[in-house]
């Protein structure tokens, strides 16, 4: 064993494990640059390494790249890979309230104890994982997906309804496209735009981070508090914060090597999972989506767990646990190592020099991360406005192209942001509708797979209902559905105890809204209406496989906003946003986006990036905010988009449109 | 607008007179219609070696995945035409796909010129499962009919359009659970979620022990698993698979096109990636550009249609 130790410990190793490390979580912060491209343009220069270098590579900036998808979630509310969703929720409160620094900091030490939980499950217990993990049908899959839809419940804060029809709007946006397991094209309307379907990551982006440009514009506040004085890494308090997590982070890492583990999950539930799972059991004073740092303990150390649990299935089974994996895997069988049953049988000396190298970069991404991260929060904390905005969009977008080097996906990305920022505005969290497109195509699937399974057997009930797993998964579905219902229940409980002076609910502001805001509720409502009919109709001509979810889900949706009609009848009651600001600027956001994106093909990416970041500065100047360096601004902006240009041209070999004048 | 001029100048240059050598003339665009991790992929990163060392130049590859493939094959004609773009391709879904809807592409779209391997569908079985050869399955789903599942990668796919066809030629009724992938397939026959896998030999080479063939479809016995039968050994004529290859925009010169059908054919020629290729379960075809490609589409389609037909998979 220790011989491998040494082999993973040469100067050469190390020095690509601290690159791969500084690499992935530079690639991982930004918008749009996932894990499974940084890997995947690196593989051909691997061809020419030592196996055991390039995989130390490889796994060094995965890691990375998972840690990285922090800063934006934190910092931008803007999940950089999947993985972070999660650290959104409580991230981003915690920045806005100026503790951004701190965030980070806490993001680290949890990415740092996660991925050595991972690293130790795949060095100790890989192949018995691995055989658990096959345990796992589609129909424990399936409530798996439910489980993490259970975290509605909670994300929708006030109004639970409103979160089941974002949902049900979720799950549905994820079925467009050719379905994959049934082949029949869902929900076109005949354009060749929508046939790949709607992209997880560009629909992540805009509906977390266009909305927050469009609100950046509206106004000169700050984007985030600005501290009077630098305060350093804010260590000690990130370790005590780590300290008071002590069960949540173990549990944690735990959750993220299980679910990593499971093929076809992946980061993303590992981390809703897990959240979900702090929420429940937190007793401390703070909550959960207000800026709690244990929400950015669980879902930070869970996420970086799947890099060791991911590797479990492939290298065990040869099935790759994530999509990295997958190109990990590939690069392997190029280099001639055959993953599989036989690997870790034959004690191969590969796979035990590949974990040290990952445990080893696992620890390098402490000061690396800290650095970074300091960084990261430095620059977004100082930028002025008109440097940011411009510069987050363009990076939104060219981030957006380059997962699927389609612009279309640009397109939608877009307009999934305007859908967002207007349904927020009706008090409907965007949360809830992340949530049921990552989840949608899982539970689809699922759902199917277990159906038709089922029902060859001729017992479809027992099928979804009787194997022990999936029991297991429902009952901690329904307990974290039914979690807000908790403390009324005991209020409830405790004043049958005590009919003393019980505490009067807080008066609500105005019980009745106005019949303008009663209005704009009403037709947010006859919208999502109107769209569950129309899969219903569509749904019509579908097979039997592509049509029961979509349907299943629409007539869901319809009864949602059925009831969602009558309490805002009953009720009176409708969500009233703080009144609009700067309406002009807030719309030049995305206008000056889909014209860019227009333009694009024509003129290309570098002139029509430049002429985004341009007319975007202009709609972020602001007279009373930081005057006076625009023209800094302008230079500077210029110089980013130009130079982020350049290196996905020919770094990253994404093949931008080049247009008529390059 | 742009786009014509440019394709049009595109034509212009391709079409000045070549010269023995115009590919590869730089690095060439490898668009690969799936994700990375694929067989797609991993047939295109073997031979990316391979094609550095002969010609000198990178085979630069990514990713345009969706829709099964249609996203990139819808945009396959926008690529320009001067041999520095080629795309992966793969059949049935070229065939297929077309005509289960508006898919943004028709087969005719699609310049194939070299269909450079296949994975040949293969039945996969635990190895600790009772069916011991293909007779046990068979006489299991005579007695139970659809109680037999298989997983399999798709629909309208090689495993599907295979699973048709042998129901039909064996006179049984079977259930096929369609999966996201080969991977997952395997997962849910490794892990027992049903009782048998429509895979193909690639798995049996990834899964070594842990599986067995019970029998490939193919027309020899496959290198790598001398001892397991072919179909057409069994008594039914099922000879089928994935079979992969490289189409180029159809505004490519002929010349051209025959010019990168021969690179490719020159990878294929080399004896070490012959043998990377068949240790990891693949068979080689060397298919290329021509009277032989426009026979091999024709024949393929037939039988991909019919089948599909028959199994409603394809109105």
């Amino acid at each position: 064993m220790l011989d491998y130790l040494a082999q993973a410990l040469t100067p050469l190793n190390v020095l690509f494990a601290l690159g791969g490390v500084a690499a992935g979580t530079v690639i991982g912060s930004i918008p749009g640059l996932t894990a499974t491209m940084a890997v995947a343009v690196l593989v051909p220069i691997t061809f020419a390494m030592d196996p055991a270098s390039a995989l130390i590579l490889l796994g060094a900036i995965y890691t990375g790249a998972i840690y990285g998808g922090a800063y934006a979630a934190i910092l931008l509310n803007t999940p950089g890979t999947p993985s972070a969703i999660a650290t959104t929720f409580d991230g981003y409160p915690m920045a806005k309230r100026g503790d951004g620094d701190l965030a980070v900091s806490i993001a680290c030490l949890s990415s740092l104890i996660g991925g050595l939980v991972g690293a130790a499950a795949l060095l100790l217990l890989a192949p018995p994982l691995a055989r658990a993990a096959l345990a796992f049908g589609p129909v424990e899959y399936f409530w798996l997906a439910v489980f993490g839809l259970s975290l509605i419940s909670a994300l929708s804060t006030g109004n639970v309804i409103k979160g089941l029809i974002g949902a049900s709007f979720g799950l549905l946006l994820a079925t467009i496209g050719i379905s994959e397991t049934s082949a029949q094209v869902r929900f076109t309307f005949g354009s060749n735009t929508l046939l790949g379907g709607i992209e997880i990551v560009s629909a992540l982006i805009g509906l977390y981070c266009i909305p927050v440009l469009m609100d950046l514009v509206a106004t000169s506040d700050r984007h985030l508090s600005k501290p009077e004085a630098t305060r350093g890494f804010r260590l000690p308090e990130a370790v005590s914060a780590l300290m008071r997590n002590k069960v949540n982070v173990i549990r944690s890492s735990v959750i993220g090597t299980l679910v990593g583990a499971l093929p076809g999950a992946g980061g993303s539930i590992a981390g809703l999972v897990a959240y979900s799972e702090a929420r429940r059991s937190g007793k401390g004073a703070e909550r959960y989506g207000e800026g709690n740092p244990g929400g950015i303990v669980a879902t930070e150390s869970a996420n970086n767990a799947t890099v060791g649990g991911g590797f479990i299935p492939t290298l065990v089974l040869g099935i790759p646990g994530t999509p990295p994996d997958a190109v990990i895997l590939g690069a392997l069988l190029v280099q001639g190592v055959r993953t599989g049953p036989a690997l870790f049988a034959d004690g191969s000396s590969i796979v035990y020099t590949f974990v040290f190298g990952l445990f080893l970069a696992t620890l390098l991404m402490l000061p690396v991360g800290l650095l970074i991260g300091r960084f990261a929060y430095g620059a977004i904390v100082q930028a002025p406005k008109m440097a940011l905005v411009p510069v987050v969009a363009f990076m939104t977008v060219i981030g957006a192209f380059a997962i699927r080097n389609s612009l279309s996906d640009v397109g939608i990305m877009i307009v999934l942001g305007v859908i967002g920022w207007t349904v927020q505005r009706r008090g409907f969290d965007v949360s809830p509708i992340v949530l049921g497109l990552i989840l949608g195509s899982i539970a689809e699937k699922g759902f199917v797979q277990g159906w038709t399974i089922g029902d060859a057997m001729g017992n479809v009930w027992g099928q979804f209902f009787g194997r022990p797993l999936a029991q297991v998964i429902i009952v901690l579905a329904i307990l974290s559905a039914a979690y807000p219902a908790f403390p009324w229940a005991r209020r409830l409980i405790a004043q049958r105890r005590d009919p003393g002076p019980a505490t009067a609910p807080p008066p609500r502001a105005g019980e009745t809204a106005p019949p303008r805001a009663r209005l704009a509720d009403a037709l947010a409502l006859s919208v999502f209406g109107a769209v569950a009919i129309v899969v219903i109709v569509q749904a019509r001509g579908l097979n039997a496989d592509a049509a029961v979810f979509p349907r299943t889900v629409a007539w869901a949706m319809l009864a949602f906003v059925a009831l969602a009609a009558i309490r805002l009848v009953v009720l009176k009651r409708a969500a009233r946003p703080a009144p609009a600001r700067g309406r002009a600027r807030t719309a030049i956001v995305p206008v000056a986006m889909l014209g860019a994106v227009a333009l694009i093909p024509a003129v290309g990416f570098l002139v029509g990036g430049v002429a985004l970041a341009l007319v975007l500065m202009a709609a972020a100047y602001h007279r009373d905010g930081e005057g006076g360096r625009a023209i800094v601004s302008v230079a500077g902006v210029v110089a980013v988009v130009i130079g982020v240009t350049l290196a996905f041209r020919e770094l990253l070999a994404v093949p931008l449109p080049g247009g008529t004048l390059f | 607008m742009f786009r014509r001029t440019l394709a049009a100048i595109a034509l212009a240059l391709a079409a000045a007179p070549a010269t023995a050598q115009d590919f590869p003339s730089g690095a060439v665009s490898y668009v690969i219609p799936f994700g990375p991790g694929g067989e797609s992929d991993i047939t295109a990163r073997f031979q990316q070696p391979h094609f550095k060392e002969l010609f000198g130049e990178d085979l630069v590859i990514s990713y345009k995945p969706g829709g099964g493939g249609a996203v990139g094959w819808s945009q396959l004609n926008t690529m320009p035409a001067d041999g520095t773009a080629i795309m992966g391709i793969n059949l049935p879904h070229i065939i297929v796909k077309p005509m289960q809807g508006n898919v943004g592409f028709q087969t005719d779209d699609i310049v194939p010129v070299h269909m450079f391997h296949y994975t040949p569908d293969a039945i996969v079985v635990r190895a600790d499962s009772d069916y011991q050869t293909l007779d046990d399955l068979i006489s299991d789903a005579k007695e139970n009919p659809r109680q037999v599942t298989f997983s399999g990668s798709g629909k309208g796919t090689a495993n599907h359009i295979a699973q048709l066809r042998f129901d039909e030629m064996a006179g049984i009724d079977t259930t096929y659970v369609s999966f996201d992938g080969t991977g997952s397939s395997t997962t849910a026959n490794l892990g027992g979620q049903v009782k048998a896998q429509w895979g193909y030999t690639t798995v049996g080479a990834a899964q070594g022990d842990e599986v067995r063939l019970l029998a490939v479809a193919m027309d020899e016995r496959h290198p790598a698993f001398p001892d397991v039968p072919t179909f057409k050994e069994l008594g039914y004529d099922l000879v089928s698979g994935a079979y992969r290859g490289i189409a180029v925009p159809k505004d490519t010169s002929e010349d051209m096109r025959a010019e990168v059908a021969d690179a490719i054919q020159q990878i294929n020629d080399q004896e070490a990636f012959r043998q990377t290729m068949l240790d990891n379960g693949f068979a080689l075809t060397d298919i290329s550009y021509g009277e032989e490609m426009d026979a091999f589409m024709a024949q393929k389609a037939d039988e991909y249609l019919e089948a599909a037909r028959a199994g409603g998979v394809i109105e």
